[in-house]
C-alpha cells in the first residue's frame, strides 16, 4: 500500500481520521511523559529532602502569594557558572514535596534555590522590610506588611497538611494536630524566612543522585 | 537525575521513537515519489468541466527539509542520550558536562591558584591585582551584610575595617569565622535583671569612661554580664562577646539601643561559607580582611 492510497482511505473515513489524529498527536506524550511517570528515581526524595513543616509551608504560601517566583527562579542549572554562583545544581528529587514546584522561568533577581543558610535570619528580616537598607543597588520591592500580619491568618494550615497527606506526603497525626499551634505568635515574615532558610538544603555535595 | 529510563520503558521509548521516525520517512517518501500519483489524479471525479480533486505534493524543498531533519534526529540519537537507556556514543550527561567544565577550569587556572596557595598573606596583600580580585569576591559574597565597603550596616552587621573584632582579628580567627560561621548568643536579660535593667543599661553606656565603682548598675552587671563581657567590659573574643568599654558599638551605643539589647537579647549570625567558597577564595578574603 502506498502513502497515497492510505491517504485516500483515511480521507474517506472520518472515524479512521479521528483515530489517526489522536494516535499521531499522542506519540510525543507516550514517549516523553508516560515513561517519566513510571521512573521512580525522578520522584524519590534525595537523602536530606523532607516535607515542609507547618511554618515553612505557610512561608511557601506567602512566597507564592507575594509573587516571589515571578522574579526569582528556584533552579540552579548544571552549568559551571551557575554552580559557582549559587551552589550545587538542582536535583529532581529535591522537589518531590513541592506542589507545585516553583522553578520559575525569569530571573529579575538571583536564583533562590540554594539561598538557605546563606544569610542570617536578621538579614532576611531587614532585607524584606527594606531591601535598600542592606543592598544599596537592589531593585527588589519592599514587603513591610509581612512584619505586621499574623502567620496564622494565611489559611487553614492543618487542612493544608491533611490535603498533602492524602497526596502522599508523610505528615504524622501529630504534625497536623500541632500545625495551628506552631503558627501562633509568629508573623508572616518569620514564616517566610523559615521557608527561605530551608530552601535547597535537601542536597549537599556527595549525596547520591 | 542523570539516570536514564530502564527496563520495559526503555524498550518502549526506543521502539516508539524509531517506529514513528520510520513511519514519517515512509509516508513522506511514498507521497513524494509515488508512481501512481499522476494516474490517480486522472481518476478523480471532475465537476463543472474542470473542477477536480487532486493530490499535489508540497514543493520539493519542503521534502528536503523534512529529510534533513530526520537525518539529524538519527545522528543526534546516535551521539546523545535519547533512546531509552542508551547513553549515546559521546556518553554525555548533565553531570559530566559540569565535571568537564571544572576539569577544564582546573587545567586553565591550576598554576595561578597554586601561586596563591603558596604565597604568604603578606605577599598576597602586596599584590594589588589579587587584592582587587579579593574585593570582587567580597562584593559578591560579603557585601549584602557587611556593606559594599565592608564598614558594616543596619546597626547589626559588624564593621570589618575598625580595630574591633568581635570574634578575633588574627588571620586564623578570620578564616575560622568565614569557614564555620559564628553564632553569637546573648539571651534576653529582662527577667534576670528585673528592676535593675535601667541601671545596668546606664552602667554599660558609661563603661568607656572607666571608674564607675559607685554606680547603681554595677552590682547587676557584676552578677550577670561579667562572665562574657569581663569585669571592665573588655569583651571575650572566644564567645563573640563585644568589648563594651570603647565607643564602637555593634548594635548602637545610645541608651535605647543598649536597653533593647538587654531586653530582647542579640543573636548575631555569621553564616558558614565553607561550602560556598573554595580554599583559594577564602585565603584571598582572609588576606584582604587581615590587611
Amino acid at each position: 500500500m502506498s502513502g497515497l492510497s492510505l491517504h485516500k482511505k483515511i480521507e474517506e473515513n472520518a472515524g479512521l481520521l479521528i483515530f489517526g489524529i489522536l494516535f499521531v498527536s499522542a506519540i510525543g506524550g507516550l514517549v516523553q511523559i508516560l515513561p517519566i511517570l513510571n521512573q521512580d528515581s525522578l520522584s524519590t526524595a534525595t537523602e536530606n529532602t523532607r516535607v515542609y513543616s507547618a511554618v515553612e509551608l505557610t512561608g511557601r504560601d506567602i512566597y507564592i502569594r507575594e509573587g516571589c517566583s515571578v522574579c526569582h527562579s528556584q533552579q540552579v542549572r548544571p552549568l559551571i557558572a551557575e554552580v559557582e554562583r549559587y551552589g550545587a545544581y538542582s536535583r529532581a528529587g529535591e522537589f518531590v514535596y513541592d506542589r507545585p514546584f516553583l522553578w520559575g522561568s525569569k530571573r529579575t533577581g538571583p536564583d533562590l534555590h540554594r539561598v538557605g543558610g546563606k544569610f542570617s535570619d536578621d538579614w532576611h528580616r531587614i532585607h524584606l522590610i527594606d531591601p535598600r537598607s542592606v543592598v544599596e543597588a537592589s531593585i527588589m520591592p519592599a514587603y513591610p506588611w509581612l512584619a505586621d500580619r499574623d502567620a496564622s491568618d494565611t489559611g487553614n494550615i492543618s487542612a493544608k497538611l491533611s490535603a498533602l497527606r492524602i497526596l502522599g506526603h508523610p505528615y504524622s497525626d501529630e504534625d497536623i494536630d500541632n500545625a495551628d499551634a506552631d503558627l501562633q505568635g509568629i508573623k508572616e515574615i518569620d514564616a517566610l524566612i523559615a521557608y527561605l532558610q530551608m530552601l535547597g538544603t535537601g542536597y549537599s555535595e556527595g549525596d547520591s543522585s | 537525575m542523570a539516570d536514564l529510563p530502564s527496563g520495559f520503558w526503555s524498550g518502549w521509548i526506543i521502539v516508539l521513537t524509531l517506529v514513528s521516525l520510520a513511519g514519517v520517512a515512509w509516508l513522506s517518501i511514498s507521497i513524494y515519489f509515488s508512481k501512481d500519483a499522476e494516474t490517480q489524479a486522472d481518476h478523480e471525479p471532475v465537476w463543472d468541466t474542470d473542477l477536480k480533486e487532486g493530490n499535489n505534493a508540497p514543493p520539493m524543498w519542503w521534502f528536503w527539509m523534512l529529510f534533513a531533519a530526520m537525518i539529524f534526529s538519527l545522528i543526534y540519537l546516535m551521539f546523545f542520550p535519547g533512546l531509552g537507556s542508551y547513553s549515546g556514543l559521546l556518553n554525555w550527561s548533565q553531570g559530566s558536562r559540569v565535571a568537564d567544565s571544572y576539569a577544564n577550569y582546573e587545567a586553565t587556572f591550576a598554576d595561578s591558584r597554586q601561586v596563591i596557595s603558596d604565597a604568604s598573606l603578606e605577599e598576597l596583600q602586596n599584590d594589588l591585582d589579587l587584592m582587587a580580585t579579593a574585593e570582587r569576591i567580597f562584593t559578591r559574597e560579603c557585601s549584602p551584610c557587611h556593606g559594599p565597603d565592608g564598614r558594616g550596616q543596619a546597626a547589626m552587621f559588624p564593621n570589618l575595617h575598625d580595630i574591633d573584632w568581635q570574634w578575633g582579628g588574627t588571620p586564623e580567627q578570620i578564616e575560622q569565622s568565614i569557614r564555620q560561621g559564628r553564632n553569637a548568643i546573648m539571651i534576653s536579660w529582662q527577667q534576670m535583671l528585673g528592676n535593675d535593667l535601667d541601671a545596668v543599661t546606664e552602667y554599660v553606656s558609661l563603661l568607656s569612661e572607666g571608674n564607675n565603682q559607685s554606680h547603681a548598675g554595677k552590682a547587676g552587671y557584676d552578677q550577670n554580664c561579667v562572665v562574657c563581657h569581663g569585669p571592665t567590659g573588655d569583651g571575650n573574643q572566644l564567645l563573640g562577646a563585644p568589648r563594651l568599654n570603647d565607643d564602637t558599638w555593634l548594635y548602637g551605643g545610645d541608651i535605647d539601643s543598649i536597653r533593647m539589647s538587654l531586653t530582647n537579647g542579640r543573636f548575631g549570625v555569621m553564616p558558614a561559607f565553607d561550602q560556598r567558597l573554595d580554599d583559594v577564595q577564602i585565603k584571598l578574603l582572609v588576606a584582604l580582611l587581615a590587611r
